[in-house]
């Protein structure tokens, strides 16, 4: 994977690997099933969408009365941009994507909500959990980091003063 | 018509410590790279690089950090954007 400037304009230009841009495809698509159809008592939504008044009840369900909905969409949209992004054409090897600064900042969000739910199923199977789900969160260990690296790269190139 | 109340009442707040009574808190999250967050403080706020970093280190430490104080209204705003970059953060109402 290559994390670049652009010449001569803001944002970030990335070329991944086909089989990169797959992963980082299914990932989005992970991410959008769960803001779309995770439980209410899902721990990774309460990581997405957290109490905005720890100690207040009646004002924290009023602000996710009128919150929710826009940023439930707003972290969708961020996902599904990444999936279209990352779309693999038959045969190709590569894919080059150019974002400019507005794109690039729904990306880095993508990547910090991705790492929030990875983060929240690792740490649900820790207790005497059979073979395949250690090896479940070898993957999504792998995933985290991956996404993090990736994140970290891009945020390496972006300057934060012109968005 | 709400609206129309409340901007006449804050209007009439013109005590500074009255408008600033409320705080925007954000809080450590392992999973938040330090630059991500620094990155959210300089570009969200506006803040300059050494102030969004002493902000981040803050939050780093001491496990939460105050990054705005104002009126209800523009701390929510701000709660929610910081929801919005997958930060974790709260309203709180400051001490008197």
């Amino acid at each position: 994977m290559i994390v670049a400037g652009r010449t001569g304009s803001d944002g970030v230009r990335l070329v991944l690997e086909a089989e990169e841009a797959m992963l980082l495809s299914e990932l989005a698509d992970q991410v959008d099933s769960v803001l779309l159809l995770g439980a209410e008592d899902d721990p990774a939504l309460g990581r997405l969408l957290p109490n905005a008044y720890p100690d207040d009840a009646d004002a924290a369900r009023e602000f996710e009365r009128y919150t929710r909905g826009s940023l439930v969409d707003g972290k969708r949209q961020a996902a599904q941009s990444v999936r279209d992004a990352t779309a693999v054409g038959e045969g190709e090897r590569l894919v080059e994507i150019e974002l400019d600064q507005v794109q690039a900042w729904g990306w880095l969000t993508f990547l910090t909500d991705l790492r929030l739910i990875l983060a929240e199923r690792v740490g649900l199977g820790e207790e005497g959990t059979p073979e395949q789900d250690e090896q479940r969160d070898d993957y999504l260990r792998a995933a985290y980091e991956w996404a993090g690296f990736v994140q970290g790269s891009m945020l390496e190139v972006l300057d934060p003063t012109e968005s | 018509m709400t609206e129309t109340l409340e901007r006449l009442d804050l209007d009439r707040a013109t005590d500074p410590v009255i408008e600033r009574v409320w705080r925007t808190i954000v809080w450590d999250d392992p999973v938040n790279l330090m630059t991500y967050v620094t990155y959210v403080f300089q570009s969200y706020f506006g803040y300059p690089r050494e102030e969004a970093e002493r902000l981040m280190l803050l939050v780093h430490h001491e496990g939460r950090a105050v990054v705005a104080s104002g009126n209800r209204e523009a701390m929510e705003r701000h709660v929610q954007a910081m929801h919005g970059y997958g930060l974790q953060a709260s309203v709180s109402k400051a001490d008197p």
